[in-house]
């Protein structure tokens, strides 16, 4: 691990490069540019919340940060490792014609990302302010979380990654999964509100204990349950652990299934 | 004092040609799966026991014929390639002229691409800033800097990321033809400047079909034959040698020769040659040989001669499909089956390329056959050249097979007074008034 380590380290400039070359060329063509990366989610915010608490009600109390905070954590997992796992087949040809660390393509993919992200959360935190949510010490777990979500996606995203070389399906498939478990996550709804025959559902699913763990400081202003922040732990460790490992075990031989 | 740079020892590579068979999983859907459970394995060692030990200041030659492991070699000290066996231990920083301008983002500019391609290759951005002004000389490409590269012309392209490469002060220079690079007038300059590099003690290795450019340059060469060392030493004994190696008709297409008898194989170099290779191999060239009159295998042909191209083909279209040769395309739109050759020079200048649509065939195509190319009187003069070979459907838009250039062929000296690589038919007629 340390050699690998050394050898990101080394490659520092290429991992910015990287980095930069991805938020600049996402909008260069576009009107808005930069914009977008605010605007998109906040509409489907938008959407989510009229439908939720006008058409369909939820007796949630300040439904908007509700939803707000529980979508940013899940935006967080799932762009991240949408985004993340097709990042060795893209760049194939450069792994193909020069020697790189092979981890700088997941990893400048998920920092990007997190980059978003926590432009994401400070539209959050002055939403908060707007809807007069709670302020309290408690959001100094804030950015702990955050890099617990930061780890646990990039170890997802790396075990993604490597799987993707094999069967490019991987893809598609990662983002229908994705599609299934956003609605078996309580993001929209809380988990209280649905009979407690499903609690087994929400206690298998990883990503409950991400959600709750960020939504817990956030919107109620306290601190997560320990039993549920220690499961986010525990993932965290487990999925960025796993990824590392089997990422580093695998890299040298993922030339062999490029074209 | 003398310092080892490379030092390969017992190096050997094997690469699993059913790998090449996963990726189309979804293409085949449930038969794939099927092959993929039967799988036997089929591993294929594309280079084996090579020991060298190259110094400080050398410049070292590759050569060997076609998927003797020429590129691979260069690819495993780069670092790209894992060695299956053996070590490989490299001193220093290595710019490899591999495959250039491999590291470009197309829909960046020039100027964004030198910093990117400074960082994969580790080159503190510092450097480059303060080279910047210089590497934009060098390219001649000042009035483009500042536009995405995928607007550049190929020959822009590379001229680039050859000028990037070139500043970096490298330890170890790995070249595989590059110097088909740009202009003549841009080659020269490339060239001192990589020569330069030696003077510094940077070792420099060379792979190249140009024997004469090998023999010039080169202290030392190495001889590759089907991935084994056929020959090391002094430039000129092992042009000598590979010489005599290619005119007895040894050292080429060892994979058609060994599995000669199985029918289906990956033809020349192997799997790794794939940016040479492309096509949905619903035909599948097999092997491509170049043989004399009476059928035997040959790599040097002398002025005038007979010369044959003989490439083995097997077709997996369905039924009607492969429609007679010369009118296979006619009305039917998709389907049909056109094979093409094309000779280039070293330099990657086309010089030929007819295929079976524009000439009358003999023959009838089959589900497994040998295509013919045949030239009765050789119009080249000496020389190394590359041979194509592709198969085409009738509109010439999807490729079933494609190898491009993967093939290599010598023309040896006449002592003719005539010059350059084509003779074309002619007459002199004198008057004077």
């Amino acid at each position: 691990m340390k050699k690998q380590l050394k050898e990101l380290f080394a490659f520092r400039e290429l991992l910015l490069n990287l980095v930069i070359n991805e938020l600049k060329l996402r909008y260069r063509n576009s009107l808005l540019g930069f914009l977008w990366t605010i605007l998109n989610p906040l509409f489907y915010l938008l959407i989510l919340a009229v439908v939720f608490s006008k058409i369909i009600r939820f007796e949630i109390e300040n439904y908007t940060i509700f939803l707000f905070a529980g979508l940013t954590s899940w935006l967080m997992i799932q762009q991240t490792i949408t985004t993340a796992t097709a990042s060795i087949v893209n760049n194939q040809a450069l792994i193909r014609r020069v020697y790189v660390p092979k981890m700088v393509f997941p990893l400048s993919n998920v920092i990007a990302r997190y980059i978003d992200h926590l432009i994401l959360t400070a539209i959050l935190l002055i939403f908060m302010v707007f809807f007069k949510a709670p302020f309290t010490w408690r959001l100094l777990l804030v950015p702990v979380v955050i890099l617990m979500h930061f780890f646990f996606s990039l170890g997802l995203s790396l075990l993604a990654a490597v799987a993707d070389i094999k069967i490019r399906d991987v893809q598609h498939i990662v983002s229908i999964i994705f599609q299934a478990l956003f609605y078996i996550t309580p993001i929209i709804y809380s988990a209280d509100i649905l009979p407690a025959k499903y609690r087994p559902l929400f206690l298998a699913n990883p990503f409950y204990y991400f959600v709750e763990s960020f939504r817990f400081p956030v919107y109620r202003g306290a601190l997560p349950p320990w039993d549920i922040a220690l499961a986010a732990v525990g993932l965290t460790v487990l999925s960025f652990g796993a990824g590392f490992w089997i990422f580093s075990r695998k890299e040298k031989y993922f030339v062999f299934h490029l074209s | 004092m003398e310092e080892t740079s490379i030092r390969l020892s017992s190096v050997g590579i094997k690469f699993n040609l059913n790998l090449e068979k996963e990726k189309r999983l979804k293409s085949d859907g449930l038969k794939a799966i099927g092959a993929l459970l039967r799988r036997r394995k089929r591993e294929f060692w594309a280079l084996r026991n090579i020991d060298v030990e190259i110094k400080k200041g050398e410049i070292f030659g590759i050569i060997g014929g076609n998927g003797a492991g020429k590129s691979t070699l260069l690819k495993i000290i780069a670092g790209i390639f894992p060695a299956s066996e053996g070590e490989a231990e490299v001193r220093g920083n290595i710019a490899p002229l591999i495959e250039l301008g491999a590291a470009f983002n197309p829909e960046l500019t020039g100027a964004e691409n030198i910093f990117l391609t400074g960082s994969i290759y580790r080159i503190p951005r510092r450097v480059i800033r303060e080279n910047f002004e210089r590497i934009v000389e060098f390219s001649g490409l000042r009035k483009f800097i500042h536009i995405p590269v995928k607007n550049y012309s190929s020959g822009m392209f590379l001229r680039l990321a050859f000028s990037i490469v070139i500043f970096f002060e490298p330890d170890i220079v790995l070249i595989d033809e590059v110097f088909s690079v740009g202009d003549e007038v841009f080659q020269q300059k490339s060239f001192e400047k990589i020569i330069s590099f030696r003077e510094r003690g940077a070792a420099i290795l060379l792979v190249s079909h140009d024997l004469n450019l090998i023999s010039q340059i080169c202290g030392r060469v190495l001889v590759l034959n089907r991935g084994t060392e056929s020959f090391l030493g002094p430039a000129e004994d092992a042009v000598a040698h590979y010489h005599r190696l290619i005119t007895s008709g040894e050292g080429i297409d060892r994979e058609a020769r060994a599995e000669e008898g199985e029918g289906v194989v990956a033809a020349g170099a192997g799997p790794m040659a794939d940016s040479r290779r492309w096509g949905t191999r619903e035909v599948e060239i097999t092997s491509v040989r170049f043989v004399d009159e009476k059928g035997n295998i040959k790599q040097a042909f002398y002025p005038g001669e007979y010369f044959e191209a003989r490439i083995s083909y097997v077709s997996r279209l369905g039924g009607r499909a492969e429609g007679g040769g010369g009118g296979g395309g006619e009305g039917e739109g998709v389907g049909g089956l056109v094979f093409g050759v094309a000779i280039n020079t070293i330099y990657k200048m086309l010089i030929y390329g007819p295929n079976t649509l524009e000439r009358e065939v003999e023959g009838e195509f089959g589900k497994k056959g040998i295509v013919r190319f045949i030239i009765p009187s050789l119009p080249l003069f000496e020389g190394d050249y590359l041979f194509s070979a592709s198969a085409y459907d009738a509109s010439l838009t999807r490729a079933y097979d494609h190898h491009d250039m993967m093939y290599h062929f010598r023309v040896l000296s006449r002592g003719t007074r005539e010059f350059g690589c084509v003779r074309i038919e002619s007459r002199w007629k004198v008057e004077s008034v």
